[in-house]
């Protein structure tokens, strides 16, 4: 696998999570890996997708296909805008003239775990013994299939002891412009994730997504529990640095 | 129509019904995983080749039928063909005042639900008796089936105990044994009338002209073999055109629905009695029936949904239907095929509403025997409802009125998505209106929904600035 990339942050990640962009990007330099960043990088369409509007969606992905040109990888540290871009945009364009133009730039699409796990990345644990739990994102789970790469790193970490929350399976209730369009059923469903949590008995969730973790954060700050939720990029690099979240 | 939102939650908040969903989806939920694990070396191979199966049967369904009927016939039965959900009922209608019956026993069938026709009957002053323990407990309670396999798994025992006391006068119980005992008690009476027996079907096998009935509680075969005459109501997607296409999928059926490795009951039926047997109807008809179905099968977005085989396993695995049930959906058919079917079967315009109870997380499809791409049919049927679905678009799309705020929305939000540096601009400044998000979230349209549940995110730091600075990084 090449150890050059392209860096794809999401839209969350420029706005609202950028900790968590900056420390994938380290994990990866400290892979040896040469990072390019497209300042002209947006968003992968799926606000607008998932909402039935395709044909804004398709100038997105075309957008997308245009400016990640080079034959290089696109690692992006969520499972679900992969998802997005390297399976759902080849069904949004089929029968479409541009198919193999977005056929390209979609096989290139990688989740930063599954770079990693290609890359034969190893990590040092330097942090004190701790439980933690983990959410698993729907369209990471189903669609991308990255968790199964996202939990092996964790496993990497020897004073990290993995409890799998009962419920697993089940969606937080994010599901993007849904928990806006259904917001009480969104929230039922969030709090059936929380109360999930809790009975883990851990007291750290994580998740490889950006999305489902501020839903469940603030689901969680709303009932006012003592439970930290990180992402995995944040929580591995804080591993390494042997640093207390 | 009723009101969406108001029905959400009213649901939401009954309490009790969610408990019992809830953990009767989870029940079902183990028992299948369980059960599969347990049994099946080749789960997904049994898949693939019952997709197969029925897609063999969609893509020749004209030859189909006409095998079927050919076969039939030769048979015994007497086939009808119905168009719409009226002409069903009309021609039931029409044996039983030809018969002279005034009251016929059914079977559980999602079909006659589809075709209304209990409902149907009662206005013309005839009865249709439920005899499904579960579907009984419904018709005395007034109402239709939560889901479509386990149509009363809504109430518990408790619920149902106070019901058949008050309904049928017994005594209150709340003991599964004793409860059934009454329901057993009651539905006897009814049996010693029986003239006419309605049911659905499983599978219509084209090739041998029979259908395949499965059931657990045997009331079926009583609906079917007693009285002089059984009519089976059967959409026309239920052919398959081989014994070993129907066994292939009846073997994903059972394990499916309910996590059992086979129905207590199947029930193969190859036409009336014939000279010299001592049992079985007289008479028998199909009635195999359209409603659209066509339609969806000329859709090459929405075809695929006609394989469903209605186990059931979409719904006990959605996260939605298990906090909401099956009533919020207003609809025939609930849960994930529900959404993509109720619209396409009785109109976009009257149940495209339902296409938002989904969060799109793609469990429905992954459990789903026949393979059926439930969740990337519902945002297709969202693409059609906001009218961007063409010529091609399911019933009553037409009809449907379109948000102008939320297409300027999106639209707005693509032009933002392909202009790189207003793009920029906003998320590179989106720290500064922190502030503003924390204190006007709460009031904001679209923050509002989010925020009335949750505590709104901190937005601090500038991204670009900071990876302008990043050694060993190309920012370009
Ligand atoms: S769509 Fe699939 S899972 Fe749902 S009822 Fe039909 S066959 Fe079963």
């Amino acid at each position: 696998m090449q150890k050059k990339v392209y860096f794809y942050a999401t839209c969350l990640g420029t706005a609202a999570m950028q900790t968590t962009v900056l420390n994938s990007i380290k994990l990866l330099r400290s892979a040896g890996v040469e990072v390019i960043f497209k300042k002209d990088q947006t968003c992968c369409g799926q606000p607008s997708y998932n909402t039935g509007y395709f044909k804004d969606t398709k100038k997105i992905a075309l957008f997308n296909a245009e400016l990640f040109s080079e034959d290089l990888p696109v690692v992006i540290p969520s499972g679900s805008c992969g998802g997005m871009m390297s399976h759902d945009y080849l069904e949004l364009f089929k029968n479409d003239s541009n198919y193999e133009k977005i056929k390209n730039f979609s096989s290139r699409v990688i989740e930063l775990s599954q770079y990693l796990e290609k890359i034969g990345f190893s990590i040092e644990d330097k942090g004190e013994p701790i439980k933690v739990t983990w959410h698993t994102n729907c369209h990471a789970f189903r669609v991308q299939k990255s968790i199964e790469a996202n939990k092996n790193l964790l496993k990497k970490l020897k004073n990290v002891e993995l409890v799998e929350l009962k419920y697993e399976e089940e969606c937080c209730g994010f599901g993007g412009t849904f928990s806006v369009k259904e917001p009480e059923i969104s929230n039922a469903m969030a709090i059936a994730k929380v109360n999930d949590i809790v009975n883990s008995g851990a007291k750290i969730i994580l998740s490889a997504d950006g999305g489902c973790l501020l839903n469940i954060k603030g689901t969680i700050d709303k009932m006012g529990l003592d439970i930290k939720c990180y992402h995995l990029y944040d929580f591995l690099v804080s591993r390494m640095e042997g640093v207390s979240l | 129509m009723k009101n969406h939102s108001e029905l959400i939650r009213t649901k939401l908040s009954d309490k009790q019904m969610r408990e019992n969903v809830s953990n009767a989806m989870h029940t079902l939920q183990n028992n299948r995983k369980k059960l599969v694990d347990a049994k099946f070396n080749d789960w997904d191979g049994l898949r693939a080749k019952a997709k197969k199966a029925k897609n063999n049967a969609l893509f020749t369904l004209k030859d189909r039928i006409l095998e079927f009927e050919k076969n039939a016939t030769k048979n015994g039965m007497q086939v009808h063909f119905a168009n719409s959900k009226e002409d069903a009922c009309e021609i039931i209608y029409q044996l039983m005042i030809e018969k002279n019956i005034k009251k016929v026993l059914k079977q559980k069938s999602m079909a006659t639900e589809e075709i209304g026709l209990n409902h149907y009957l009662e206005n013309k002053g005839l009865k249709a008796v439920e005899t499904d323990l579960g579907e009984l407990i419904l018709q005395l309670g007034g109402e239709a089936p939560v889901h479509i396999v386990v149509p009363a798994i809504h109430k518990n025992r408790y619920e149902i105990g106070e019901l058949f006391a008050e309904k049928l006068g017994a005594s209150k119980e709340n003991e599964p044994e004793k409860l059934n005992a009454i329901a057993r008690k009651h539905l006897r009476n009814q049996f010693e009338s029986l003239e006419m027996g309605i049911s659905g079907a499983n599978f219509a096998i084209s090739k041998a002209g029979a259908i395949w009935l499965i059931e657990n509680e045997g009331n079926g075969r009583m609906c079917t073999t007693a009285p002089d005459i059984h009519v089976s109501v059967c959409g026309i997607e239920k052919l398959v055109e081989t014994f070993s296409d129907a066994a292939t999928t009846d073997t994903l059926l059972t394990p499916s629905a309910t996590g059992q490795f086979i129905p207590a009951y199947n029930n193969i039926i190859t036409g009336p009695r014939k000279e010299g047997e001592l049992d079985g109807p007289k008479e028998m008809h199909i009635i195999l029936f359209n409603n659209h179905r066509t339609n969806i099968l000329s859709h090459e977005d929405y075809y695929e949904a006609l394989r469903c085989i209605r186990c059931g396993a979409c719904m006990n695995f959605c996260p939605v239907y298990d906090k909401i049930g099956g009533h919020s959906y207003d609809a025939v058919y609930p849960g994930p095929i529900g959404e993509v079917i109720s619209p396409q079967l009785f109109g976009m315009d009257k149940h495209g509403d339902i296409v938002t109870l989904c969060s799109l997380c793609g469990r429905c499809s992954e459990v789903c025997p026949v393979c059926i791409p439930l969740d990337s049919m519902i945002r297709k049927l969202r693409r059609d409802k906001v009218g961007e679905g063409g010529d091609n678009a399911p019933l009553g799309a037409n009809e449907l009125e379109h948000s102008k705020l939320e297409s300027y929305g999106f639209e707005k939000f693509a032009s933002l998505a392909t202009s790189p540096k207003v793009w920029r601009t906003a998320m590179g400044n989106a720290s500064k209106f922190n502030w503003l998000l924390q204190s006007l979230g709460t009031s904001l349209p679209v923050l509002k929904n989010w925020a009335n549940y949750k505590k709104l995110p901190n937005l601090k730091g500038n991204l670009y600035d900071e990876l302008k600075t990043l050694e060993g990084v190309k920012y370009e």
